[in-house]
This record gives C-alpha cells, sequence and structure tokens, in this order.
C-alpha cells in the first residue's frame, strides 16, 4: 500500500517528467501524465487526452536485461510507425515503463503504480514467469476496473487457466507446448531418457512441470534434474548441476532458464563431458545465449553443436513471412532503444531476435484489437474487441483466433539449431541428433 | 590500611553475592531464551507448513505447478526458513527451493513424516525440519526446514545481550560496594589513627581538638568515650552509661 508521502513524491515526479514525455513523444516510448482524472474512469478506463497508455514492467536490468529490452524493441518499432501514421481511431500509443530486473516484488511495485497512479489502459510486454505469477492476483484484485494484461514474455500456465485466465491474453505457445514438443521429437529417435536442468522459480517449474506431463503418456519419467537460482550469470559455474544430471545417465537435458544460466551450464556440460543435446525453451533469449557460448572462442562450434532451442515465432530470417519482412523493415528503420532513464548496464541489442520479433507480433496484434475498440478507448469494451479477433492474418503463416474459451493465439513451436553461428530452423531430428 | 582488612570478607561476599546472582540470571536467561526461541521458530514453522498445506490445495487439485513454485518461494523468503518442500502422496518432488538439487539425505527421508526431525544436510546446515500433510495426506505433505544456524545465532545475540547488560550492572554493583565499604572504612581510620595518637602521647588537649570528636555517629561516640577514659580513666559505671552503638 501506498503512503500519503509516496503518493506525493510520485505525483510530484510525475509533473516533472511530463514534459520530458512529450517532447520524446515521437519515439513511442516515453513517460507522460496526460491529463488524467481518476476519478473519470468508471471502470472503463482512464481518459489519458490522445493517448492510449499501456503499463510495462520488465526485466531492463540484471542477467535478464536482453530479453526485456529484445521484446520492447519490437514492439516500439511498430507502435512507432502507428504513431508516425496518427496513432489508432486518433489517439496515440504511449508506453509507461519500469525496470524491474525479472524479481516479483519490484514487478508488484511497478503494477501497482501502473494501476493506481499512471491510470494505464492496460498492460503489456510483461517478462518472466516469477513476475507475471506475482502480479495476476492484483489483475483480480481490481476486476472490477477491467485492466488485462496482453501478451506476457511467458508460456507458463497461471495465465492460461482458473483462477487468474480470465486477466490475460496470450499471444505466445505455451511451455507446456514447448517442452511437449520437445519432449516427443526426443522420444521418437530414442532418447528416453530426459533430464531436466531448471530455474528454481515458478518459470523453472513451469517447464518441469510441462516435461513431466510430456513424458507421461511415453510411460517415461524424468531422468534427473537439477537447479539454479535466478539472477546466475554466465561467469558462476555450474559445474555441480552437470554432475548431478551426469549421474542421472541422460540422453537429452531440457533447460528451463534464461539465457547466462543456460549458456553457462550448456558450456560447462561440454567441459565436463555430458555431451548430449541441450534444449532449450523459446524464453531462454536465443541470440544472447549464442553470443555469450561464441564470442572470443575459437572452438565454439564444440559448445554449440547440441543444442537445439524451441521458438514460438518464426525464424527472423523467413523472408517469405510478410510479418517478417515488416518486422526488419521497422526494425531497420526506428532502431528503438530502451529510454536512457531505464538503462542501469550496458546492453547492445541485436539487429534482429526472436524476442524483438516477438514483441513486434504483440505489438501488432494489440494495435489491431485496440482499432477493434472504435470511438473512445474503453476497457469494459476491451475483451469483447479481443474476442472479435477471429482468423486474423498476422503474417506469421498462422491465423490468429480468440474467443471466452480461447486465450491464446498461436499455438506453433519452431525448433532451432546453431549453424554458421547462428540459430536456423531444424526439420530433420534424426539426422541432427540420433 | 588496616581497618580495610575488616571489610575484606565484606567485599568478598557482596562480590559473591553479584557472581551469583549473574550466574544464575544468565543461566535462567539462555535456558529461557533457548528452549522458548527454539520452540517459537518450530510453531512457526509448523504454522507455516500448515498455511502452505492449506493453500495448496486448490493449487494441486488444478495441477498449477507453477502457482504452487510461486507460493513456496515467497514463504522461503521468511527470516529462518531456509528451505521447503512438497511431495505429492506417492512421494514425487512437486515443488521445492534445493539448488543444485534435491539433497540425497531428504531424498531418502520418509516424505509422509510430520513429525520434527533435525538434518544435517552437507553443504548447507543443520536444520529442524516440520511437516503438515495436505488434504490429510491424501494430496501430498509439505516440509518446511528451519535454519538451526540461524536459531543458535539469534539465541546466542539475545542472551549475549542480556549477559552483557548483567555483567555491567555487576561492574557497576561492586564498585559502589567498594566505595561505600570505603566511606565506612574512612572514619573508623581515623578513629583508629585518634586512638593510637590518644594512647601513645596523651596529650589530652590537642588530642581533643580532633575532629573525629565532633562527629554525631557511633565513631564520635567511640572517640569521645576513649578520650574520657583517657583523662578519668576506666569507670565500670561510666562505661556501662556509654552510649550504645
Amino acid at each position: 500500500m501506498l503512503t500519503r508521502k509516496e503518493l506525493i513524491r510520485y505525483g510530484l515526479a510525475a509533473a516533472v517528467l511530463a514534459p520530458w514525455g512529450r517532447a520524446l513523444g515521437g519515439t513511442g516510448n516515453y513517460f507522460l501524465q496526460a491529463g488524467t482524472d481518476p476519478a473519470d474512469t468508471d471502470s472503463g478506463g482512464p481518459r489519458h487526452e490522445g493517448e492510449i497508455v499501456l503499463g510495462v514492467s520488465a526485466a531492463f536490468s540484471g542477467p535478464s536485461r536482453g530479453l526485456g529490452t529484445e521484446l520492447y524493441r519490437g514492439a516500439s518499432a511498430y507502435f512507432s510507425r502507428i504513431n508516425e501514421n496518427g496513432g489508432i481511431n486518433g489517439r496515440r500509443i504511449a508506453l509507461k515503463m519500469y525496470d524491474d530486473g525479472y524479481q516479483p516484488d519490484p514487478c508488484v511495485e511497478n503494477t501497482m503504480k501502473l494501476m493506481l497512479e499512471d491510470q494505464v489502459f492496460l498492460l503489456f510486454g510483461y517478462v518472466g514467469t516469477p513476475t507475471v505469477t506475482r502480479v495476476l492476483p492484483l489483475l483480480k484484485k481490481f476486476q472490477d476496473e477491467n485492466i488485462f494484461m496482453f501478451f506476457p514474455f511467458t508460456g507458463a500456465q497461471p495465465q492460461r487457466q482458473p483462477p487468474y485466465g480470465d486477466f490475460a491474453f496470450n499471444l505466445r505457445a505455451s511451455y507446456a507446448q514447448e517442452t511437449a514438443g520437445l519432449v516427443n521429437n526426443f522420444v521418437s529417435i530414442g532418447k528416453e531418457r530426459v533430464a531436466v536442468f531448471y530455474q528454481a522459480d515458478a518459470y523453472g517449474r513451469s517447464g518441469w512441470a510441462g516435461v513431466r506431463a510430456a513424458l507421461g503418456p511415453h510411460g517415461l519419467r524424468i531422468a534427473g534434474e537439477a537447479t539454479y537460482s535466478r539472477g546466475a550469470n554466465y561467469t558462476g559455474t555450474m559445474r555441480r548441476q552437470v554432475e548431478i544430471l551426469k549421474a542421472s545417465s541422460p540422453d537429452a537435458v531440457i533447460c528451463i532458464g534464461a539465457y547466462a544460466a543456460c549458456a553457462a551450464f550448456a558450456r560447462d556440460a561440454v567441459d565436463f563431458g555430458l555431451e548430449v543435446p541441450i534444449a532449450n525453451l523459446s524464453f531462454v533469449g536465443s541470440e544472447n545465449m549464442l553470443k555469450l557460448l561464441t564470442e572470443g572462442r575459437e572452438d565454439s562450434e564444440a559448445y554449440t553443436r547440441l543444442l537445439v532451442n524451441s521458438q514460438v515465432v518464426p525464424s527472423y530470417e523467413d523472408l517469405s513471412l510478410p510479418a517478417v519482412r515488416e518486422y526488419r523493415d521497422l526494425l531497420d528503420q526506428y532502431d528503438p532503444q530502451v529510454p536512457p532513464e531505464l538503462i542501469k548496464e550496458e546492453y547492445a541489442p541485436f539487429p534482429y531476435s526472436f524476442g524483438s520479433l516477438e514483441g513486434f507480433l504483440n505489438a501488432k496484434l494489440l494495435a489491431e484489437i485496440i482499432r477493434r475498440l472504435e470511438g473512445e478507448a474503453d476497457r469494459a469494451r476491451l475483451e469483447q474487441a479481443v474476442f472479435s479477433v477471429k482468423d486474423f492474418d498476422l503474417g506469421v503463416g498462422e491465423r490468429v483466433s480468440f474467443g471466452p474459451n480461447r486465450r491464446q493465439g498461436l499455438q506453433t513451436v519452431y525448433y532451432t539449431v546453431v549453424e554458421d553461428g547462428r540459430f536456423v530452423p531444424l526439420h530433420d531430428w534424426q539426422a541432427k541428433f540420433a | 590500611m588496616k581497618i580495610q582488612k575488616l571489610f575484606q570478607r565484606t567485599r568478598f561476599g557482596i562480590f559473591a553475592i553479584f557472581g551469583g546472582i549473574v550466574l544464575s540470571t544468565s543461566a535462567l536467561c539462555l535456558y529461557t531464551v533457548d528452549t522458548q526461541l527454539s520452540a517459537e521458530y518450530e510453531i512457526n514453522s509448523k504454522n507455516i507448513a500448515k498455511t502452505v498445506a492449506d493453500s495448496s490445495v486448490d493449487i494441486l487439485l488444478n495441477r498449477d505447478m507453477a502457482t504452487l513454485q510461486s507460493l513456496v518461494d515467497q514463504f522461503v523468503e521468511i527470516q529462518g526458513i531456509r528451505y521447503i518442500y512438497i511431495t505429492s502422496e506417492t512421494g514425487e518432488y512437486l515443488a521445492h527451493t534445493f539448488v543444485p538439487g534435491i539433497p540425497g539425505e531428504i531424498l531418502e527421508s520418509d516424505h509422509r513424516s510430520t513429525e520434527p526431525v533435525e538434518r544435517e544436510l552437507p553443504g548447507l546446515g543443520n536444520f529442524v525440519e516440520v511437516g503438515s500433510p495436505i488434504l490429510a495426506g491424501v494430496a501430498g505433505t509439505v516440509h518446511v526446514g528451519m535454519d538451526l544456524d540461524v536459531v543458535s545465532l539469534k539465541i546466542t545475540r539475545a542472551i549475549g545481550q542480556q549477559v552483557y547488560l548483567v555483567s555491567i550492572i555487576l561492574v557497576i554493583g561492586v564498585l559502589a560496594s567498594i566505595w561505600l565499604v570505603n566511606l565506612a572504612a574512612k572514619p573508623l581510620g581515623e578513629l583508629l589513627a585518634y586512638a593510637v595518637e590518644l594512647a601513645r602521647d596523651h596529650d589530652e588537649e590537642s588530642a581533643s581538638h580532633r575532629e573525629v570528636l565532633n562527629r554525631d555517629d557511633e565513631v564520635g561516640h567511640l572517640a569521645r568515650l576513649f578520650l574520657y577514659v583517657a583523662r578519668n580513666g576506666p569507670k565500670p559505671e561510666t562505661l556501662e552509661a556509654a552510649p550504645q552503638s
């Protein structure tokens, strides 16, 4: 609960920052306080004059800052185009952003600020399972305000099922789908002893549960498991984890983690003789992981040849897809950068990445939903607008539909392996890993 | 000064009494803090285990492992609680907080047990583990590990503070007693000196000016009595009439 003193302090800070927000308005990523009257909400949402404000809390600092940054870049590129063309129904899209460092408590605090003080229209572009799972009860608490979370960067189940499933909309496939795909492919090539390396939190547990559930129908169980603490760096050792998993003699390891820890594990697995396929989920941040494993190494192929990463968006190299062409054009044109106020540590973004492509697709679909609101942007009609999306062509080859019992847009999982220093689609599991 | 010999036993007695108080108070404090704090931690752990168990029922029935883990992670942030793990009714580990893995001693233990048990986990420390059944045990069991090292540290700190306070009181008490004894010894010393002077010199005039004769206490009475005896010689009836101390 915010104290009166804190409210006054934030209010003063917002008043000071407001002119800066308007000055930076062209990029679509700015701080703003657009004349909101809190009394003027009536559960239809706040009235930010001429703008629709989206609330973002994501990792822009810490070992997982690449995830929040890449997701933001893709979304920002699309919103920049929208704003340049006059916005949606005459209203510009603005992002009110906070950094949570991929930590649950700051994420909850940020969300409270976004909902109560900033009076954002909706929540968008959240990153991570441990963060999102802690925010979901807030959405239920304020359900009369009709605040929804759109397209979080997590494939976990809590925002896909009761009791919180009604407060979120997902675009990406779930971790359950990703892990099921990986398990089924491994089992199909005779790799039945599947071990799990996972982050010791809700995200890791979600992936662990997915692997467990996928092995069940094959009459199999998880062969071995090892964990690491959230926030682990690449410089840290994962030797103990490798030893634990090696003792279970796995045929393959599925990692449920972020890029720094998973890269450290892949490195130590090779160094300590665990030479089996190592799979990672889409959340890992494939480009950042690859960069850590290859940068400054002449023998990098040894560390990447057994990697297989699942993705929930198609390859950004697939120029046959209209959405990919548009994404690359807009990213080239705007090259969005995280606002300097949020930057605590240096991060060099990638020209293109799976993360920024996902952010782009999230923004594109959200823009379409807001467009369907027509007239006054009203939160109370938001859910209805989402449900009106049927067979929508997002430009990725899979049409998107939503409904009361369908709150996830895309279902496809893609698999990629490293070739010539980049992730490319995997077509033949047998040839690659058998 | 010879006269202080008279109070050496008194000083020793005071010191012994204060020392005894300090030792007995410390021992009582040690026992009380140790038993009560340990019991309190154990009760808290049991309550946490029960709270997790009660909260887990719906989550487990919904098979929502991410939320279950999130719940466990929140409770393990409480000071003194080092680990939590939840086992299913078949003994499968559904959620836990161990890194890099579940210790062998726990893997080999009875997953249904809810009785407090002390554990020494290599690389982690010493713990007291308590358990609570989920849905009367048919849905699994919650186990909470309380860090004994943290508890010991807290107990040591609490006892240290108590002993520190009592020691300060002891030092102040002994110093005060020495000062008070000296205060009492000083006039006696003067009386002794006066008596010696009176006996040695028989100089009644100079002796009669001694300040000790002006004192309005037992020492003054004795001094005046010595002077009277020196002047008049001892008379039993006079001695009998001397003021009683």
